[in-house]
């Protein structure tokens, strides 16, 4: 983004010719946007500093909704969660998505057949993928668990029926829904770097590991950083996966921000208090994406 | 934004492998298949697992131990669900609202990302800044502003609203954005001196140019349509309107214990998506792989 | 350039033939058809499996020719908080379905739902059993149609072939030893003693019915006695566990249907559930009716139960005729078409008790009828502002001591604490 922004000198003499045109690019899919996503969304926000029941006359509260979130111990308890959920699921999402990735860039006669195999839990519709997990994940009769008893565990965890696991079993479930997708990006990030560079590596004698080490990690570091970025705002946003698989409990052990503001919006119609944990939300999501960008800036500039 | 600045010099050389060459080449593809084999059946096994269930009777679901394979390919029940569920209707809607939103989508989103990486003109990186933004926010937060909208336009309950909110989403600019950033701009300029207009350098220049992640935003788009339960359940209430997604979520509420036929539900669900990947998938691999890479 | 801008219209072209073809599919709800029908809407859940709403809908549609209701259906599990943005944004669907006094409570408090005391008053109402709890100081915006309360079912072959006898005036205690002594076999053949569906109020709305205890009063040791015996039923294995119940999404009919269990206490909605799978020939279940189980020395019979209603759109297209819908369901004829699907009717009158256990397939013997007529129905859930607040953390407790996360003693104290803290203050 870096380059975009510095303005090269051959167009700066056609400025205003240039609004005009970029605009007429931007505008058909910015009138649907601003009308439909930035407006409700600037409503949404203005909401936060009102009293809304949904339907008589908004009042003016002020910062109100914001003291009463620093009190509420629902959200201490979804913010841990979320953060809980972030720090499971981007780290295995990450590693999961670039083993996956260097075990099927290779020149292997099927290898498509894998990737697209790969890629089919991100595909397949979240409602299949929940009931499927559930009856896996059964305490009693699930297959989770019959593995796990034939391989000798003697008291395999509960999974969505014990507070201490049920997390843990939606990050399982949802870094294997997610780690196609990011593998693609990563299996895109690998086929560019030049063969040369392990060659000169292989005539050096650098074993497998200290290639992957020295070359591919570095290399692949812009994919890296892309895929942090989109994990983490997806990470921060979590709602559909957690609603048709624990839908928040058992009691409030995965209760999430998103569904926080579900639940204090739509089904309580507190829409003001129900803004306010939104933007909340969204706050911490930008500012650990603008720290990603800095860090990432500074990196890149040694 | 270039992809190799990082790359190292030299590696620091290491004491050579004793490891034997001659021979290797066999074991290793075996390994490999073994490997990907292994990693494959683990990714796949809920979907196997889903499969199989759906060719089950509702009580041989859950037996212990889990039996993998049906005592009796019960294909029966892939006929039943058709008397069952409006499924055609429900996948027709699915296909009818996907298709177009993928195309709107496609259409708006290259033709903004155009602008937003190849025209220079203040204020473009703000309103880019913005657009970026709004992927960071729930749509549950503005979910009832939005509806309230629609409903003011007399628009809820019709294809419409969903193909407004969904057609037009920050996400497809930004994938193509990234994408066209990766083109060289002395082509562009190449093309200005020839004297194209940007119109033409869109049109003659970055369309075929960028096929693949105009097919992958396609496709990434439809399956997230094809997908969405939320919005179609908030927006479409005529039975006549639903979405695969809906209708099955639907049986599932009222046919809870009927686990074989939830899964073949969910299979045929799938299917379709399946079949346009299986079709799409080397363009689209390629497309995010283009773009994905350009952080 | 003209290359380009030709291509570009001729793709404008199409997203406007695009479009046209859209208008085209879209289809606004209650507009009055050109024949002159008045087309009334109403929203309703699962439609296809609650037939009572079919049975209303055309009893109402043979009294008042011209008229054509039009269903809106809502996913069940879903039914809130679709009603609840339906309402926000002005929707303007005629009949909104109370599917819980909770709901009922914060819809008429926005003022999202009609005023209907003039037909409260202008009726004799004496007879409209669950009436009370929508009362909103003097004022009623619904009026129920249907009353539903929670008796034990049970299976009668399962209890003949233990040798026992029909769960007859028993006291908790005897149901759960009843229950411990019902289980048989092993893994997938096992038969439970008896159900506790996953549903809080399985413990807990039976504990305050029957203790008077106050479910929004922020004391709830009157829980203790009925989390004992639920988790002591669970840990001897009489009942299935809670954890796997939610994890497999349990569902309480193929638990009964396919005897799974003994026992099961349940409301009186399942009635029509069973006596269609039956009629259907999906189960050969032998079921009875029997009273709750009560408290020891307890003299009569308290269960607890709720009340569904319906309410007038403060926005409807066609309020007087909503109005006259509403006011059909509650009446006899009304009560008379939801009996004809085994339906237990808000309004009760001794022909209509008589109708319903004519109906095919009712169990006839006297301990059914019996249970059939509980001395007192305390309402499930009370109704103030603060109802869905505790609901909430009611629920995530329960589930905490059900999944043995938390002794019965620290969720108690926990509601205490939280509810305290979280609603009253």
């Amino acid at each position: 983004m870096a380059q975009a922004t510095a303005p090269g000198p051959a167009r700066v003499r056609r400025s205003r010719r240039a609004i005009l045109v970029g605009w007429s690019f931007i505008l058909p899919n910015f009138l649907g946007f601003a009308l439909f996503t930035l407006v409700p969304m600037a409503a949404a926000f203005a909401l936060a500093f009102l009293d809304w029941d949904s339907y008589g006359t908004p009042e003016w509260v002020g910062l109100e909704n914001f003291e009463q979130l620093i009190g509420d111990e629902n959200f201490h308890v979804a913010l841990r969660n979320t953060l809980y959920y972030a720090a499971g699921h981007i780290p295995l999402t990450l590693v999961a998505a670039l083993a996956l990735a260097i075990v099927l860039n290779r020149k292997l006669r099927g290898v498509n057949f894998f990737r697209t195999a790969a890629f089919f839990p991100y595909i397949t519709s979240l409602v299949a993928v929940a009931a499927v997990w559930n009856m896996l994940f059964n305490p009693t009769a699930g297959p989770v668990n019959q593995v796990l008893e034939a391989l000798g565990v003697a008291e395999p965890p509960r999974w969505t029926a014990s507070t201490d696991w049920a997390m843990p079993a939606v990050i399982v479930t949802s870094v294997w829904r997610d780690m196609g997708y990011y593998m693609v990006l990563y299996l895109a990030g690998l086929q560019t770097i030049p063969r040369e560079y392990y060659e000169a590596a292989r005539v050096d004698g650098a074993g497998a590991w200290q290639r992957f080490w020295n070359i591919t990690l570095p290399c692949l570091r812009p994919t890296t950083f892309f895929v942090l970025v989109m994990l983490t705002i997806q990470s921060f946003k979590v709602l559909d996966l957690i609603v048709v698989m624990t839908d928040g409990g058992p009691g409030r052990s995965t209760l999430v921000l998103a569904q926080l503001v579900y639940r204090e919006g739509i089904t309580e119609g507190r829409f003001g208090y129900s803004s306010a944990i939104a933007l909340v939300l969204f706050v911490i999501v930008l500012t650990v994406t603008v720290a990603q960008f800095r860090l990432n800036e500074r990196r890149n500039t040694p | 934004m270039t992809t190799l600045q990082d790359a190292p010099q030299t590696v620091a050389p290491p004491e050579p492998s004793p490891g034997a060459r001659p021979g290797a080449g066999v074991a290793r593809t075996v390994l490999a298949y073994a490997a990907l084999g292994a990693a494959t059946l683990l990714v796949l096994l809920p979907l196997v697992w889903m499969v199989s269930s759906a060719l089950k009777r509702d009580n041989e679901v859950f037996a212990i131990p889990v039996e993998w394979i049906p005592r009796e390919f019960r294909w029966s029940n892939f006929v039943e669900i058709w008397d069952r569920v409006p499924l055609l209707t429900y996948l027709g809607n699915s296909a009818f609202l996907s298709v177009t939103i993928a195309f709107l989508q496609v259409l708006t989103g290259s033709f903004a990302a155009y602008g937003f990486a190849k025209v220079r003109f203040p204020g473009r990186d703000a309103l880019f800044l913005a657009y970026i933004a709004t992927i960071a926010v729930p749509w549950q937060a503005y979910m009832v502003p939005q509806y309230i909208m629609m409903q003011r336009a007399e628009l809820t309950n019709t294809f419409w609203s969903i193909i407004l909110l969904q057609a037009f989403g920050a996400f497809g600019v930004f994938l193509m954005r990234q994408y066209y950033m990766s083109i060289p701009d002395d082509l562009c300029e190449a093309a200005r001196i020839d004297g194209l207009s940007e119109y033409g350098i869109y049109r003659r220049i970055m369309l075929p140019l960028s096929k693949p992640a105009l097919a992958s935003l396609a496709l990434l788009t439809f399956v997230s349509t094809w997908n969405d339960y939320m919005g179609p359940f908030i927006y479409l209430t005529s039975n006549e309107l639903w979405t695969v997604q809906l209708g099955l979520r639907s049986f599932v509420g009222q046919y809870e214990a009927e686990y074989a036929m939830i899964m073949t539900g969910a299979v045929l669900s799938v299917l379709p998506i399946l079949v346009i990947f299986l079709f799409g998938q080397r363009y689209f691999i390629r497309g995010i792989a283009t773009s994905g890479l350009k952080g | 350039m003209t290359t380009s801008t030709r291509h570009l219209t001729k793709g404008l072209a199409a997203t406007a033939a695009l479009a046209l073809a859209l208008t085209a599919c879209g289809s606004g709800g209650g507009e009055p058809a050109a024949d002159g029908t008045t087309t009334l809407t109403v929203t309703v859940w699962n439609l296809a499996k609650t037939p009572e709403f079919k049975a209303l809908f055309d009893a109402f549609q043979k009294a008042n020719p011209g008229v054509k209701i039009q269903p809106v259906d809502i996913l069940a599990d879903d039914y809130p908080e679709k009603v609840t943005t339906m309402l926000a944004g002005g929707d303007k669907t005629d009949v909104i379905t109370m599917k819980n006094v909770t709901d009922y409570s914060r819809y008429s408090s926005r003022g999202q739902l009609a005023d209907l005391t003039d037909l409260v008053k202008s009726a004799d109402t004496s007879k409209l059993a669950g009436l009370d709890a929508f009362d909103v100081s003097g004022k009623y915006f619904a009026l129920p149609y249907r009353q539903d309360f929670w008796l034990l079912y049970y299976n009668k072959k399962l209890f003949d072939e233990a040798g026992t006898e029909y769960p007859d005036g028993l006291t908790w205690d005897e149901y759960a030893e009843l229950a411990k002594k019902l289980t048989k076999g092993e893994g997938s053949e096992k038969v439970y003693g008896t159900y506790h569906h996953t549903w809080r109020s399985v413990v807990q709305a039976v504990s305050a019915a029957q203790t008077g205890g106050d479910q929004l009063g922020g004391d709830y040791a009157f829980f203790t006695d009925q989390y004992t015996m639920a988790v002591g039923l669970q840990q001897a294995g009489a009942a299935i566990d809670f954890g796997t119940a939610t994890s497999q999404k349990s569902d309480y009919r193929t638990m009964f249907e396919t005897a799974k269990t003994a026992m099961m206490p349940m409301g009186t909605w399942y009635i029509s559930g069973i006596l269609e799978a039956k009629a259907g020939g999906a189960t050969d279940v032998e079921w009875g009716l029997a009273p709750m189980p009560q408290r020891p020395g307890a003299t009569e019979v308290t269960t607890f139960g709720s009340p569904t209603a319906f309410a007038v759109n403060n926005r409807a297209e066609h309020a007087d005729l909503a109005r006259k819908f509403v006011q059909f369901a509650a009446s006899q004829a009304g009560a008379e078409a939801i009996t004809k699907v085994g339906v237990v009717p808000a309004l009760q009158s001794p022909e209509i008790t008589e109708a319903y256990f004519a109906l095919d397939g009712m169990p006839t013997d006297e301990l059914s009828k019996k249970a059939f007529e509980p001395d007192k129905v305390v309402l499930e859930m009370p109704v103030s502002e603060h109802t869905s607040d505790v609901d909430t953390i009611l629920n995530e407790e329960h589930q905490l001591i059900m999944v043995g996360d938390k002794t019965a003693a620290e969720g108690i104290q926990s509601m205490n604490d939280r509810v305290k803290s979280e609603v009253l203050d």
